[in-house]
């Protein structure tokens, strides 16, 4: 596992907003508004959005503050992206309200894209440019002046390990790099509120490790920072707060640990050879939520976390003769959380080896 | 958030349009590093050009020449540079809808700039991609043995050819908006196009068309264009022409402008 798992922050930190005007306001090129309170970065209040009969959004409420990551998590469908398109401005908000540093979204959308940042679900840079091109015009486009644009620019392509091909048009791209790229464009102007939709699909293992700590870091400047994955482990590492969403709505909330917590059921898996089954199931007794798969020869027993137990049920099968190939202690994963909310299971990937 | 206002409102007008420049003279540039990128676009429309240049003057040359007693070069060529303007025009409405279903958009949208210059930069773009196909155009047309009465009158016919191609990308640039799919928009384009194109005086007098045409093609912009680069060319007086070019290019301008930015913005997501 990547060594970047977050310490919780004791609190928000206070909030620094950078008004990015540029050449616009003549004198000074920004406006640094710093604020004691612990107001948060992002509101979502009942948020509504619907497709025809579809409710893609239906209720959702909750809070960013600076230095916060906030994991969405859901099935397909779910209404990530459209929360993250109505939070950035992209797609009209048919109830409730949102602000951004203070800005209504619906009323002052100038001003709310002052402050956010957007790495899309798909990748929303210029094929024709290069990614230093990508980067310079959108610069200009926040009015960042010359000088300070083109250090920012270097910084991120140094930043993102993208030196080797910064030069070469995105249409020769890999996956990879294009969201590499992607989330780079993101942060030109340094966003209070920092939108990140499924950063890492697409990334290898090591891309993804480093763009981990990438957001962990913005999050420790005290970017807040709202972020959707289809995986847990991703949600678990980085994210203060995991709010999981199945159609449209909040289905449970709170941070990994106690999410995890929440379901209290380590459980002791034990593969038998396939004719000691029954035997084995017979040993162990009268089990609440015991389960045992025949054709796989495994038996799944729900120990809490009473490791004696666990021995204990080990040695009583070993002295009676039954071969165990294999056993392991499974703690819950969010997918179980996930599972036990859902229904469903979401797509499941392993990063380290 | 008082403080934050209050920079918000401190931004005048004044500012706001410094603004929509500052972008629209950004995304000129980006279009134009595009186009410098596919220099098919632009040999495409020099090519059709040339194509129309021989296929009329060597086919129909001879028979309109001798039927309305000119030189048929003489005529063809500056109808030749309004349609080559209004093949740029038809690029913007196939470009702007390209560009349209491009990710890059989705970022736009999300950046604090002006919506506005998204297609202003684009128009831009294209009028600059269209003075080079123009000139090229003018290069074979010499080779060809045509000639403009003075220096100053190429120029002049060069810039009020460009001017209306301008006007037209912007109803291109409407089409593109409305529709955002590259396919439809290059059906949609072929029906102002062609009908324009055809019953004009860009290719044939007014006299060789039927009677009850005559009125609309004396009349329609790509006629009194067509007309008013002639006289430009040809060094003879066309100030009613030139009139009623710039006219027509300020009611495109006026009517497509504002709507193409409307329906740009009007996101239906
Ligand atoms: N433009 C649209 N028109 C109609 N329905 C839409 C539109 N955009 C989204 N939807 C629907 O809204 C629902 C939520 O979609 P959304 O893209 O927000 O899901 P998601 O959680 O991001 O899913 P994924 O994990 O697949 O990215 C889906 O049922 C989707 O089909
Ligand atoms: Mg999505």
């Amino acid at each position: 596992m990547p060594s970047h798992a977050r310490k919780p922050r004791a609190g928000p930190s206070p909030l620094t907003v950078d008004v990015l005007s540029g050449i616009l306001d003549t004198m000074s090129t920004s406006i640094a508004n710093t604020r004691t309170t612990s107001e948060p970065v992002v509101v979502a209040t009942n948020l509504r959005k619907r497709f025809g009969d579809v409710e893609a959004v239906n209720d959702l409420s909750f809070l960013v503050n600076a230095g916060q990551i906030v994991g969405l998590l859901g099935p397909n469908g779910a209404g990530k992206t459209t929360t993250i398109n109505m939070l950035t401005t992209l797609a009209s908000i048919d109830g409730g309200s949102a602000a951004v540093g203070g800005f209504d979204v619906k009323t002052q959308p100038d001003q709310v894209r002052e402050l956010v940042g957007l790495a899309g679900q798909s990748a929303a840079v210029d094929e024709k440019l290069t990614a230093r091109e990508n980067l310079d015009l959108f610069g200009r486009l926040y009015k960042i002046p010359r000088a300070e644009r083109r250090q920012r620019t270097d910084e991120l392509i140094a930043q993102f390990d993208m030196v080797e091909f910064a030069d070469r048009v995105v249409g020769t791209y890999s996956g990879g790099q294009r969201r590499r790229l992607d989330v780079a464009a993101a942060l030109v102007a340094n966003p209070t509120a920092l939108f990140l939709d499924e950063p890492t699909t697409g990334l290898d293992p090591r891309s993804r490790a480093e763009l981990w700590s990438e957001i962990a870091e913005l999050a420790d400047r005290g970017t807040a920072i709202v972020l959707t994955t289809q995986y847990l482990d991703e949600a678990d590492q980085l994210a203060d707060e995991i709010l999981i969403i199945d159609r449209g709505q909040i289905i449970a909330s709170g941070p990994p640990k106690e999410l995890k917590r929440g379901l209290q059921r380590d459980v002791l898996e034990v593969h038998v050879a396939a004719g000691d089954l029954d035997r084995a199931v017979g040993l162990v007794g009268e089990v609440d939520g015991l389960a045992y798969d025949a054709d796989a020869g495994s038996i799944g027993i729900p120990v809490g976390d009473d490791v004696d137990r666990s021995l204990e049920l080990l040695r009583r099968l070993q002295d009676r003769g039954i071969s165990i190939s294999d056993f392991q202690l499974r703690r819950p994963t969010l997918d179980d959380v996930f599972l036990s909310l859902t229904g469903a299971p979401t797509e499941r990937e392993e990063v380290s080896t | 958030m008082t403080a934050m206002s209050e920079t918000a409102t401190r931004r005048s007008l004044a500012l706001r349009f410094r603004g929509v420049f500052q972008d629209t003279i950004t995304v000129l540039w980006r279009d134009t590093i595009r186009t410098m990128r596919q220099p098919d676009l632009l040999a495409f429309a020099v090519v059709m050009g040339v194509f129309f240049l021989v296929l009329f003057n060597y086919i129909f040359g001879g028979s309109i020449g001798a039927g309305a007693g000119i030189d048929y070069l003489d005529f063809l060529v500056p109808g030749v540079f309004v349609i080559t303007a209004l093949q740029g025009a038809q690029q913007t409405s196939l470009g702007l809808a390209a560009d349209l279903t491009e990710g890059v958009t989705d970022r736009f949208r999300s950046l604090p700039m002006s919506r506005a210059a998204v297609i202003a930069g684009r128009t831009i773009a294209d009028a600059v991609r269209n003075v080079a196909g123009l000139v090229l155009v003018a290069l074979v047309a010499l080779l060809m043995g045509y000639r403009f009465a003075s220096p100053l009158g190429a120029l002049g016919a060069i810039a009020l050819a460009t001017a209306v191609g301008y006007g037209f990308s912007w109803l291109g640039a409407a089409i593109a908006a409305k529709v955002r799919q590259p396919d439809v928009v290059g059906m949609l384009s072929m029906f102002w196009l062609f009908p324009l194109m055809l019953a004009s005086t860009a290719f044939a007098p007014a006299e060789t068309m039927p009677g009850w045409l005559q009125d609309f093609v004396t009349y329609q912009p790509i006629s009194a264009a067509s007309d008013a680069v002639r006289g430009l060319a040809s060094g003879s007086p066309a100030g009613g022409d030139i009139l009623l070019t710039l006219g027509w290019t300020a009611v495109l301008l006026l009517l497509f402008a504002p709507m193409s930015v409307r329906l740009y913005q009007a996101e239906a997501r």
